[in-house]
């Protein structure tokens, strides 16, 4: 095993790193914010909005990724009628997946938050004066996203790893280069560095979410 | 006391579901009086101090603060009104309730800053200054959970008295402390009475209302039994229901 065949594999595993990445970003920047917007809905005082909302977070959390993904890439263009119109590169029908999936359980991770928040933090706002907007900005919203960070963190490193689903509709990622070089050569090494590299990415998200529990911790 | 009354409580009713928690409750305070509040476990007396704030609404009655109402024969004007009727009180609680992300002096900056009720270097030289007539004048960059329970309720009385209010409520404001902590929240609350503040107070420590307190009010169940001056209700009290709860606490 020279190092010479180490370093041939893992270029294209790298180059397929960069699409693992680029689906991590985009899912990530996209399901947290979609998944706020859940959030508030869950809690609407307009009970349409809220039943929308749950029943959208119980379809994506009890049926599989893998199963929403195929959805998306190979279930809408058969669609009689319309599925001419709904082909989407099977990359960004992933995404779209993705992006769905997770801003479900973001929307969760979320409302926990908001429940841990005592009700004393709303009515110390109230009898200073400040509205609702003002309240849910200043005061409400900074302390659920630090309590949610941890969760959030354990999700994005899950997502990490779910990207690697990438694989089953044939957009070629890093698993993907893996398995090409293992069933080419015989050889094992390929999943090692593969793992090695999921390992490197998931470091640095945990270092990054450390540090900004660390910069939030408020004492 | 006649019209003066800077608070003027007329049958005040409130409900939760079934339980009737107020009945029929009545009650005057006077510019500057400080009144404590006193009575069992469940008898209504925070529910009452929430109502005054708005933080319940009640079922009947009328609450009159300075010239305005708050509600009147339970009902109630717009929310601005409502805002703009309640910013004369300053509430203080049992658990602090300060915002535990913001520093000391940042939970005493930020309601005026987004009110802008006046302008930054006031709200500065304010802020600087109520900290140091509760004694914290050197914990104004700390975080709130680096903080003893004595030292967050005297920020949250701080905290309170930013918006200048006329009236403060306080709902058992030493009760979550312990014993060796309440001296100096009580300290700072009688020295705001000394300054003539309009306070009603909520609270079990006898010794307080006894010493600092105009008057006393005493609740049960849901209703004011009786009231009088601290030496008219703990040393001669009229009422067997006052009797009997004073016999347990005293
Ligand atoms: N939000 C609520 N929903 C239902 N019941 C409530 C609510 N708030 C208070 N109660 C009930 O109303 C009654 C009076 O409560 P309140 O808190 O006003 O009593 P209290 O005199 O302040 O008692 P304590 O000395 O224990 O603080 C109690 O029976 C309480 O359980
Ligand atoms: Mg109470």
């Amino acid at each position: 095993m020279s190092l010479d065949y180490l370093w041939d594999i893992t270029g294209p595993m790298l180059e397929g790193a960069r699409t693992t990445i680029l689906l991590f970003f985009l899912a990530i920047l996209t399901s947290i914010p979609l998944g706020f917007v859940f959030t508030l809905m869950v809690k609407s005082r307009v009970k349409p909005l809220a039943w929308i909302a749950n029943v959208y977070i119980y379809v994506m959390r009890g049926t599989p990724l893998l199963l929403q993904m195929l959805f998306f890439c190979f279930g809408l263009p058969v669609i009689p009628v319309i599925g001419e119109y709904l082909v989407m590169d099977r990359f960004a029908a992933a995404c779209l997946a993705f992006t769905l999936n997770y801003a479900a359980y973001f929307a969760e991770i979320f409302r926990g938050g908001l429940l841990a928040i005592d009700k004393g933090q709303y009515e110390a706002a109230q009898v200073l004066g400040l509205g609702r907007w003002h309240t849910m900005t200043r005061i409400i919203l900074p302390q659920m996203f630090r309590i949610a960070l941890p969760a959030v963190s354990n999700e994005a490193i899950t997502l990490v790893k779910d990207t690697a689903l990438l694989y089953a509709v044939a957009v070629p990622e890093l698993l993907h280069f893996a398995q090409t070089a293992v069933n080419r050569d015989f050889t094992i090494m390929p999943f090692v560095v593969a793992g090695v590299i999921y390992l490197a990415m998931t470091l640095v998200l945990t270092f990054f979410f450390k540090m900004l529990e660390r910069k939030f911790k408020f004492d | 006391m006649t019209n003066n009354a800077i608070i003027e409580v007329t049958n005040m009713r409130k409900s939760f579901g079934k339980l009737e928690v107020l009945k029929d409750v009545s009650f005057r305070i006077a510019p500057s009086e400080v009144v404590a509040v006193i009575g069992p476990s469940g008898s209504g007396k925070s529910t009452m101090l929430r109502s005054l704030a708005h933080l319940e609404e009640v079922n009947g009655g009328s609450i009159r603060i300075g010239n305005e109402e708050l509600v009147h024969n339970g009902v109630y004007p717009s929310g601005g009104k409502i805002k703009e009727i309640t910013s004369r009180m300053g509430m203080v609680f049992q658990h602090f309730n300060l915002f535990p992300h913001l520093t000391v002096r940042a939970n005493l900056e930020l309601a005026p800053k987004l009110m802008k009720k006046y302008s930054a270097e006031e709200i500065r030289s304010k802020a600087s200054s109520l900290l140091e007539k509760v004694g914290l004048q050197d914990k104004g960059d700390v975080y709130p959970s680096n903080l003893s329970g004595g030292q967050k309720q005297r920020v949250a009385i701080a905290r309170a008295l930013m918006m200048s209010p006329e009236i403060m409520l306080f709902d058992e404001p030493t009760s979550a402390l312990d014993p060796e902590l309440t001296g100096e929240v009580l300290q700072v609350m009688r020295q705001l009475a000394d300054e003539q503040m309009t306070m009603i107070v909520v609270t079990h420590e006898m010794s307080f209302a006894r010493e600092v307190a105009d008057r006393v009010m005493f609740m049960a169940d849901g209703e004011f039994i009786e009231s009088g001056t601290p030496e008219q209700l703990f040393g001669s009290p009229q009422h067997e229901r006052t009797k009997a709860f004073l016999n347990r606490v005293l």
